[in-house]
């Protein structure tokens, strides 16, 4: 159960990140079209 | 859902943490940490080419990896390395990442390639899954390591093993083998195939289809295709991201025949929604930046310089991402479990390199 429950926490992490990073790449898209990324070297 | 009791539930899975003392300052303290080797990366990345022109041929992915590599081992030294680890977040960056290059990417592209993708990510995941599951058996490697085995090789890496494991209820030893072993493997293939690809002097849409269709870690499809070219990044990634979009597919499979063959279950059966649950949904962020980011530039609302600042931020988030992978390497479990499951794992990775060498030329070029 313990072993099992490593692969869970590992497999709902990244399942987590997904969702997270939709929200978050999406987000920096709308900034960078909105012109507020401009200064990224 | 069989799956349930390892991928979805949170609420078993709360595993007392050794670093409980102060866990803020440990976390504050990975935040700066990974936002320094970041910054470190893109300061070597710019720097180096100019000490000497040859230093050109060196890409980020290869200072991003080095760079976490050092740290890794060095903080293993001092044994803080897992309690600086919260913000090396892997799959995070190179999501993320990938979000933002769907930004940079025509929505007729997505579609010419992804169409020709998906033709040969089905053909790639049959044969390899086939030939891996067949050359584990013939080798006597255990049932759930050998379907953990075949998903890595077949479809993409550690994602694929973690929704594998899920569907067979692997053990967390198996999970973390096969992850050392999808990276082993990964990291060689990153900076060798694109070299291959050049002296085979293949067009960028068929080295971009090949690495894509090849390499196991989407990470190192991105690494790769950036060695190599813009043109073969793109490809690659979309040739990976068909694979990844078949992976609900695969696991639900592979749970169906467990359920069904293996453990002989009567009345169970995994359902159709385990196919969305396990769909990479980081995809659909992919398609939708794209589809605004090419309506945009055809209506004449967004200009061309947002893109260019896009793209510029993805290269932040993969360095991020090739940063993180060499703070995580770790082949723990890779001495305990002997030398069958390494020998499938590279019969396999040959095979694969071969097929996808053959598909990408004739459906690519």
């Amino acid at each position: 159960m313990v072993q099992e429950q490593g692969a869970a926490r590992q497999g709902s992490r990244i399942f987590t990140e997904d969702w997270l990073a939709v929200v978050v790449g999406l987000t920096l898209v709308a900034l960078g079209l909105a012109g507020l990324l401009k200064n990224i070297p | 859902m069989m799956s349930d009791r390892v991928l979805s539930s949170d609420r078993t899975v709360s595993a007392p943490r050794r670093e409980a003392s102060a866990p803020w300052l440990w976390w504050s303290a990975s935040f700066l940490l990974v936002i320094g080797l970041t910054v470190a990366t893109w300061w070597l990345n710019k720097t180096v080419p100019t000490w000497n022109k040859q230093l050109r041929v060196i890409e980020f992915p290869v200072y991003a990896v080095a760079l976490g590599l050092l740290a890794n081992g060095v903080l293993s030294l001092l044994g803080i390395r897992d309690r600086l680890a919260a913000y090396f977040r892997t799959e995070f960056f190179l999501k993320t990442g990938l979000v933002l290059l769907g930004a940079t990417i025509n929505l007729t592209e997505i579609v010419a390639f992804g169409a020709k993708g998906l033709v040969q990510a089905v053909i790639l995941i049959t044969s390899v899954f086939l030939f891996t599951w067949f050359v584990a058996r013939w080798l006597g490697v255990e049932e759930k390591l050998r379907a953990l085995l075949s998903a890595s090789v077949a479809i993409c890496g550690v994602s694929a093993a973690i929704t594998a494991a899920g569907a067979v209820l692997a053990k967390k030893e198996q999970l973390a083998y096969v992850t050392g072993l999808v990276i082993l493997f990964a990291l060689p293939l990153m900076f060798l195939q694109p070299a291959v690809a050049i002296w085979l002097n293949l067009p960028p849409e068929v080295a971009g289809a090949w690495i894509g269709g090849n390499i196991d870690t989407t990470a190192a499809v991105v690494g790769a295709g950036s060695i190599h070219s813009q043109q073969a990044l793109k490809v690659a990634s979309i040739a990976k991201l068909s694979q990844n979009a078949l992976i609900g597919v695969v696991a639900f499979l592979l749970a169906l025949y467990w359920v069904v063959v293996v453990e002989r279950r009567p009345g169970q059966r995994p359902s159709a929604w385990e196919i969305w649950e396990r769909f990479p949904k980081f995809i659909l962020g992919f398609i939708l930046a794209s589809i605004v980011v090419s309506l945009g530039l055809a209506n004449g609302w967004v200009v061309k310089a947002a893109v260019r600042d896009l793209q510029r931020l993805r290269e932040w988030f993969f360095m991020a991402a090739f940063l993180s992978i060499g703070y995580g390497l770790s082949f723990h479990g890779l001495r305990d479990a002997g030398w069958r499951p390494i020998a499938v794992y590279a019969l396999a990775t040959g095979f694969n390199t071969l097929v996808a060498l053959a598909v990408a030329s004739v459906i690519f070029r």
